[in-house]
């Protein structure tokens, strides 16, 4: 087994970027929509089989045991050739929790199905009446015998068609204050009463789906940590899914595109538009000088705190304005669905818009790290 | 980023350590509003007290008497001093006029006046712009004719600062195809000075110049070394500037923040309320976002990059500290509400001295357009601040 906090950090680059630029699918290079996992059964397989496919694990769990400088420069290395993200929120989010908080059975059975791909996992969250109110959740599962009997419906379900298995988060105490009925379900997707519903996006992808439970009948041993104690293990956030979400590479990227089409169309000449994609330029540059901060703590090994919310208001706000402006350098060329030749260039106006749009929604909408950041950094009065 | 040798990090503790001090005890708000508007601008007294805490000579080599550290360490000592809006000209002459005669060759006069400098003795103001928004140090009207082995200087100088109490200006001339830089100590015959209040109650100064005399021995630079020491000084000084921004928004952000805690409206302190909360949040990333910037230049600038790197990270630091002060101390105004109008509240101030830096040596959007010009090579780049 390869020690790989070790290696020099060079080296350690070295090696990843050789591997992706080797392995991974030329055709899924920066695709904005999420990858399928019938794209990406391949390259899991060779991450799998190389011991990569869960750089944050430990070890002992099958993971690559990165510590966290190690851990960036994966991140950095993957980003920087454009690697979609699989369908692994079983490696970034539920495995770590599993670990901490399951069973033996529980990790016996899905830590190494998680790592192989067998298990294929997403997040049942979001409810129609529990969006940012995330703790207003109403989907119940009552204990019946030894098993759970769950009704309800979740929703924004990210490629809840490609899953085998759903981590849910259920209320078991209906008497008990918003968040302390909340218990953590692993459940397994092919359970009767259980259906989906694909959602078309904005940009014209099915990417998330509704989930309906019907009586869905799951057995007692499917519930992770204590009953009633949902919340804890969700509450349990990753401090690398947090940096992560705020990174600069989306908008650096969009920002390339920006520019090959106002040099492919001399845009840069007309100073009206010059000074707006400077600006924009600008705000992304400094905005990745913020991030740096921020990788610098934790590659001091100190904890990220709610101040890293800004980070995400910042990249995500930042990419939007972008996006708009990318479509008006397109002028009627920019509102004409799939790739288009400008003078050279072949871009795709419409899709980063599209993909931007959400970004301020999910994982905590602006306001919401606004409302974070209010409260735990400014600590203003409530 | 990289980590300060030891040396270095305990010369940046002394130097923050000393600045607290002197805020705490050695300035307040009373004196600032005191020199508002007056002749002197500012107090040669406090000036001694800084050279004699080292502050002045943070950028003069030490062959010449100073201590030879970078713009990090400037900064310190401007960011400090800025938050208590000290109305001494740090980046004026300790930071533009001092670059300017050390980035000079002439051996002789360095020797003999940048001691003087780090010691307070000789206050250098740079008279080298003319019209508003004239930022190309090429661009002189000013005439240096050749006298007696020296020259004699006509023309008129605009926008110097810390001329009030200048002991020395450095002067910017054409002489044939050339850009000189010539040494002229105020009292010279033929030069004379006028000053205009600021909106901050500092001052420009304005040099008007007839057959004023200067002999060789002060000549501080010709041709190309006048230029590049005229573009090296006015990208340092943007630096120091955007480092006096951050000193200010964040001074001013934190009265916002105590304001919020405490002022009661509707029964509740006003911070409570999501309208209030939220744009006191935007302030606080605008604020971190400049800090971000601001150290990532500093440390940049003082591994020495070349003269295009240099100017692209000067106008990229003081582009992004220009537009955070001055969206932050215009909100402070609109949080405070209608007490922030009087000019007995300090909220005031803090905008003013937001506005003179953030007008002085290229606003936000002329620094942007040079860096499109340097990074992207778009063109419409003005050298003229309009």
């Amino acid at each position: 087994m390869t020690d790989y906090n070790a290696m020099s950090d060079e080296n350690f680059r070295r090696e990843v970027r050789a591997f992706v630029e080797r392995e991974y699918p030329a055709q899924l290079r920066f695709i904005l929509q999420r990858a399928r996992w019938h794209e990406m059964k391949g390259w899991w397989g060779k991450l799998h089989a190389k011991g990569w496919i869960a750089p944050n694990w430990p070890v002992e769990h099958g993971g690559m045991g990165l510590d966290a400088g190690k851990m960036l420069i994966y991140m950095e290395e993957f980003e920087r050739h454009g690697c979609a993200r699989p369908p692994d929120q079983g490696i970034t989010q539920v495995g770590p929790l599993i670990m901490r908080f399951g069973t033996p059975a529980q990790k016996t059975y899905y830590l190494p199905r998680t790592l192989s791909g067998e298990c294929i996992w997403c997040q049942g969250y979001s409810e129609p009446n529990a969006g940012s109110d995330l703790a207003n959740l109403q989907t119940a599962a009552v204990i019946d015998g030894n098993d759970f009997v769950i009704n309800g419906q979740k929703i924004w379900t990210s490629l809840a068609d490609d899953a085998t298995h759903i981590y849910l988060l259920v209320r078991t105490d209906k008497t008990a204050k918003k968040q302390q009925g909340i218990s953590f379900l692993l459940v397994d997707l092919k359970t009767p009463g259980i259906t989906l519903r694909p959602i078309t996006n904005l940009a014209g992808h099915g990417e998330f789906c509704q989930v309906f439970f019907d009586n869905a009948r799951v057995p007692r041993d499917t519930l992770m940590g204590e009953l009633n104690d949902g919340w804890t293990v969700a509450k349990a956030l990753l401090g690398f899914e947090r940096l992560g979400i705020g990174s600069p590479r989306r908008p650096q990227y969009a920002l390339r595109r920006l520019e090959a089409v106002a040099r492919a169309k001399g845009l840069l000449d007309d100073s009206g538009f010059a000074d707006r994609f400077i600006a924009l330029k600008l705000d992304i540059e400094d905005g990745a000088a913020l991030y740096g901060r921020f990788v610098e703590q934790v590659k001091r090994g100190e904890p990220l705190g709610q101040d890293v919310s800004m980070l995400k208001i910042w990249t995500m706000e930042t990419w939007q304005r972008l996006t708009e402006l990318l479509i008006e350098a397109g002028a009627e060329q920019g509102v004409v669905a799939g790739v288009q030749d400008v003078a050279g260039v072949e871009t795709d106006f419409l899709s980063p818009f599209y993909y931007s749009r959400p970004s301020t929604i999910y994982g905590g909408s602006s306001e919401i790290q606004r409302n974070i950041l209010s409260k735990y950094v400014l600590k203003l009065p409530s | 980023m990289t980590q300060a040798s030891p040396a270095a990090a305990e010369h940046r503790v002394l130097l923050a350590d000393s600045v607290a001090d002197f805020a705490a005890r050695g300035t307040d708000i009373a004196r600032v509003r005191k020199l508002r508007g007056t002749p002197a601008e500012y107090d040669r007294a406090a000036w001694t007290k800084m050279a004699e805490l080292g502050w002045l000579g943070v950028l003069v080599p030490e062959q010449y008497g100073g201590l030879g550290l970078g713009l990090t360490e400037m900064a310190i000592v401007a960011k400090g001093l800025a938050r208590t809006l000290a109305p001494e000209p740090l980046a004026g002459a300790a930071v533009l006029a001092a670059s300017a005669l050390v980035a000079g060759d002439n051996e002789a006069l360095k020797r003999e006046q940048l001691p003087r400098l780090a010691a307070g003795a000789m206050l250098p103001a740079l008279a080298w712009q003319e019209e508003p928004g004239g930022l190309d140090p090429a661009a002189v009207s000013c005439v240096a004719t050749p006298f007696e082995g020296g020259y004699k200087l006509t023309g008129t100088k605009r926008f110097i600062a810390g001329a009030a109490q200048a002991d020395a200006f450095i002067v910017s001339a054409r002489a044939g195809k050339d850009v000189v830089l010539l040494w002229l100590p105020r009292a010279t015959a033929g030069a004379q000075l006028e000053l205009e209040t600021l909106a901050d109650g500092r001052a420009f100064g304005a040099l008007k110049l007839k057959d004023a005399l200067v002999p060789k021995a002060h000549v501080v630079a010709s041709g190309k070394t006048a230029g590049e020491a005229l573009a090296t000084a006015f990208d340092y000084a943007n630096a120091i500037v955007a480092a006096e921004l951050s000193g200010v928004l964040e001074r001013a952000l934190e009265m916002s923040l105590d304001y919020l805690k405490t002022r009661v409206q509707f029964g509740k302190p006003i911070g409570s309320f999501q309208a209030l909360q939220h744009r006191a949040v935007d302030l606080h990333i605008h604020k971190e976002v400049a800090s971000a910037v601001l150290e990532e230049s500093l440390a940049a600038l003082d591994a020495r990059p070349n003269a295009t790197a240099r100017a692209a990270i000067a106008s990229r630091v003081k582009a992004r500290c220009a537009d955070a002060a001055l969206k932050v101390t215009r909100e402070t105004i609109q949080l405070h509400g209608a007490i922030a109008f009087t000019d007995e509240f300090d909220a005031g101030l803090y905008l003013k001295r937001a506005m003179t830096l953030a007008a002085w040596l290229g606003s936000a959007t002329w620094h942007r357009r040079r860096y499109a010009a340097l990074t992207v090579g778009a063109k419409g780049q003005v050298t003229r601040d309009k």
